[in-house]
């Protein structure tokens, strides 16, 4: 059975439903009552409901001291996770969902009935400033007991003081969340790794909020402009075919076209996998086949441009391609073009994105090969991968 | 051409630029389906069109309860007396059409040389001749020329080349040199048909929108773009992006789902029905003129399932034992059919279980005395029979319930 709030004495009642709830927070606004409901206000408060206990990624390069007494934002305790980004599970990538129970990844009822609220507010500040989070999420947890929605933000950079940030749960359905929020950062964009803070994390109602409309995005869209670059999107997590055989190198420093860095991509000519062939899309969020509501509104771009080059010259990729990941959840389009044989020197190529219908993009970027035209393998180089 | 009110079957351009099929004066939406009548335990030379037990006068019976018009055959066998024999009694007994197919060559060995001039002619003549037999056939609807016969450009299956074509260094202006060449024949069909035939359309089956650009140069005569798409729930921006490079009427010549779940290792009807009724749905949200037509594009004039009964010959065509074993490897991956994308290799497409009509081993008579494979319709049959009948009602299609997948992410 889920668990109701019980920080909230109206929403005991039987029956209680949405239109309630709201009537009551329009009543607890004009009295001065704030409606909310905690996750986190300080270690060992019995406002906390639910428990970072769901560990993610390269888990092993994470620590966190939830009793950390250092200039905390309210009371006398924040979290204090440290992120030291030495891939020891080999992802790339880590993160952490705040469960109920904990430990919970959707195989056992557990959770909360949060109708009637509307937003998730935390308040967060990095060690040095710069440290880059990915995204910060509600819900998502599916599993035998999912949750009933999942948004989330970001990526975005944090300051050396408190930042307050907020998830836009209007309009979503909010009657069993069992991951109450998660955070998720990378290597990429934290190659340093990351130490930050969290603090006073809670569920609330905003009658002004109204609920969040897809967001058309600003051209040009990157999804690769420097190594860590928070320019960047999409993430380079779709790997296919003979996947065991490439290696990507997001942060080369091997002549890049603009910047500091491009992006090299090995692969090696071994069949380890049986396919012949190989590809990578660049997927948001990370490993998004279409399982995950979470693409971005492209639709002002006119092109994909990317520059590429081959380490030899004549290297064969049949074909870059914007889009076409099918699931529940479908890129709305697909453009591409190919085959294409690379040169030895930067080029810059263009998807030409006239009349496609790019409101709903998941798969970012990809490229695909195989061994019959490049039989030695293939390594090539990218740069300045943008929507414009 | 003779003028629209003479033929059997036209697509109208109304004002707007919508498509309509017409079809002896009314306006016609192809509900259709594919149709291969292979017994259990046979391979895919068997020739059904001389099946003693007339498959077709059961199928035809079921068929028609479920509401389909249209059936679609790949190419028809050598008895052309035989072919006729099955076109008329689909039609005159249960007033179902039939879309008559040829492969072009496609599937010849060594390889479709669609580059070689004697080639060409051999290939246009089988064509023509087919027409001439079976173009005085009253339940003929249309000729579907080729079969996803692009997918050879770039060579991914049937590749073929030529001297020509070799010599030209830069491999993507190869891939288009194939594609005019092989479009400019499938032209010249379509001319020569409309010659002979100006009472049925003539559809190109083509693999995806995959070099529709170049067919809109250098195929212009044929009639309706019919396309082969297995893309799960959605056609995704199918319909507009056919508006913008191809103005043609659209048609699914090839679309479905299949009914085994190779995650969860057993038959899932729930699958097949949820995904067929999604497709039918965007169909009919796309059919010109037609009230239903609402936000949508207005050029599609309908689709024919993949298919009407499973085919136990498929999963390894060359294997004698196979024949007779409903196998359950799947063949190829498709992440669109996400239900079980996250079985083994995300190999999840099983071609041996598309029918919306189970095939079973058990031999059931027929009125003649024959027998036949008996066959028991699936899930997916009610479900688009009852869609079909009430198409408005089609926004409270519900996922299957199923436990979520776990594997990896790697394709």
């Amino acid at each position: 059975m889920r668990k109701w709030i019980v920080g909230l004495a109206v929403l005991l009642a039987v029956g209680w439903n949405v239109c309630a709830a709201e009537e009551k927070a329009a009543e607890e606004k004009a009295t001065g009552e704030v409606k909310s409901f905690p996750v986190y206000t300080d270690a060992k408060s019995p406002d906390n409901h639910y428990i970072p206990s769901g560990w993610m990624g390269d888990f092993g390069d994470l620590s966190m001291d939830d009793k950390y007494m250092g200039d905390p934002h309210s009371g006398s305790t924040s979290i204090k996770f440290v992120y030291t980004a030495k891939k020891t599970q080999n992802q790339g990538w880590a993160g952490v969902y705040w469960q109920n129970p904990a430990n919970n990844w959707g195989s056992k009822k557990g959770g909360f009935d949060l109708t009637g609220l509307n937003k998730l507010t935390l308040w967060m500040r990095g060690d040095k400033g710069g440290e880059v989070i990915d995204k910060i999420a509600v819900g998502g947890i599916k599993g035998t007991y999912p949750d009933t929605t999942e948004v989330s933000v970001g990526p975005i950079e944090l300051t050396t003081t408190w930042t307050p940030y907020t998830v836009n749960l209007a309009g979503k359905d909010l009657s069993y969340i069992n991951g109450a929020l998660c955070w998720v950062a990378n290597a990429d964009s934290n190659p340093n790794g990351a130490t930050f803070y969290i603090d006073d994390i809670k569920f609330e109602y905003d009658p002004a909020l109204k609920p969040a409309g897809k967001k058309t995005q600003e051209m040009p869209f990157y999804i690769y402009a420097d190594k860590g670059s928070i320019q960047n999107h999409f993430i380079p997590s779709g790997w296919m075919g003979d996947y065991s055989d490439l290696k990507i190198d997001v942060g080369s420093t091997d002549n890049p076209y603009f910047g500091k860095t491009c992006i090299k991509i090995t692969y090696d000519n071994k069949a380890t996998n049986g396919a012949r062939w190989a590809g990578m899309y660049w997927q948001y969020p990370a490993n998004n086949w279409g399982g995950v509501d979470g693409g971005f509104d492209l639709s002002r771009a006119k092109k994909l441009t990317f520059w590429a080059r081959g380490e030899k010259g004549g290297e064969r990729i049949e074909e870059f391609k914007v889009g076409g990941i099918m699931g529940e959840y479908s890129d709305s389009d697909t453009a591409g073009i190919g085959p294409v044989v690379l040169d030895k020197e930067w080029k810059q190529y263009t998807i030409d994105l006239t009349g496609k219908d790019l409101s709903y993009i998941i798969g970012g970027f990809a490229w695909a090969t195989n061994l019959d035209v490049n039989p030695d393998g293939a390594v090539f180089y990218l740069d300045e991968i943008k929507y414009e | 051409m003779a003028p629209a009110a003479r033929k059997k079957a036209y697509v109208k351009t109304l004002k707007d630029g919508q498509y309509q099929l017409m079809v002896a004066g009314r306006p016609f939406i192809v509900k259709g389906v594919c149709y291969n009548p292979i017994p259990v335990g046979e391979s895919h030379d068997y020739d059904f069109w001389n099946d003693p037990a007339q498959p077709w006068l059961v199928d035809g019976q079921l068929m028609k309860k479920m509401g389909i018009n249209t059936v679609r055959f790949y190419q028809p066998g050598e008895d052309m007396a035989a072919v006729r024999r099955v076109v008329s009694d689909l039609y005159k007994k249960f007033g179902i059409r039939t879309m008559m197919g040829h492969w072009l060559g496609f599937w010849n060995y060594p390889a479709p040389f669609y580059d070689d001039e004697d080639f060409r002619k051999k290939v246009k003549a089988d064509v023509l001749a087919m027409v001439e037999a079976l173009k005085d056939e009253e339940g003929i609807l249309f000729w579907v020329l080729g079969n996803e016969n692009n997918y050879s450009f770039s060579g991914k299956i049937n590749s073929w080349s030529s001297e020509r074509i070799d010599k030209i260094q830069d491999p993507r202006q190869c891939l288009l040199a194939r594609a005019e060449t092989y479009y400019t024949l499938v032209n010249e069909i379509a001319q020569e048909i409309h010659k002979i035939d100006p009472a049925h359309p003539v559809v190109m089956g083509n693999g995806e929108l995959i070099c529709l650009d170049v067919a809109s140069t250098f195929a212009k005569d044929v009639d309706i773009v019919g396309c082969i798409i297995y893309r799960g729930k959605t056609f995704g921006n199918i319909f507009k992006t056919l508006k913008n490079t191809f103005d043609k009427p659209l048609l699914f010549v090839e679309f479905g789902a299949d009914a085994y779940n190779a995650y969860e290792k057993k038959e899932d009807e729930d699958m097949q029905a949820y995904f067929l009724e999604y497709q039918w749905a965007e169909i009919y949200r796309n059919l010109g003129g037609t009230a239903a037509a609402g936000d949508g594009v207005g050029n599609c004039i309908g689709g024919v399932m993949f298919e009407w009964t499973d085919e136990w010959w498929k999963h390894d065509e060359w294997d004698a034992n196979g024949l007779s074993v409903h196998d359950t490897e799947s063949n190829w991956s498709n992440g669109a059919y996400y239900f079980d994308i996250k079985a083994d290799r995300n190999m999840n497409m099983n071609e041996e279980w598309f029918g919306l009509v189970k095939l079973l081993p058990e031999e059931e008579k027929t009125s003649s005395g024959q027998v036949l494979n008996k066959r028991v319709p699936r899930k997916a049959y009610y479900a688009i029979r009852e869609f079909w009948r009430h198409p408005s009602k089609s926004s409270s299609i519900k996922s299957p319930e199923r436990p979520a997948a776990a594997g990896k992410n790697k394709r």
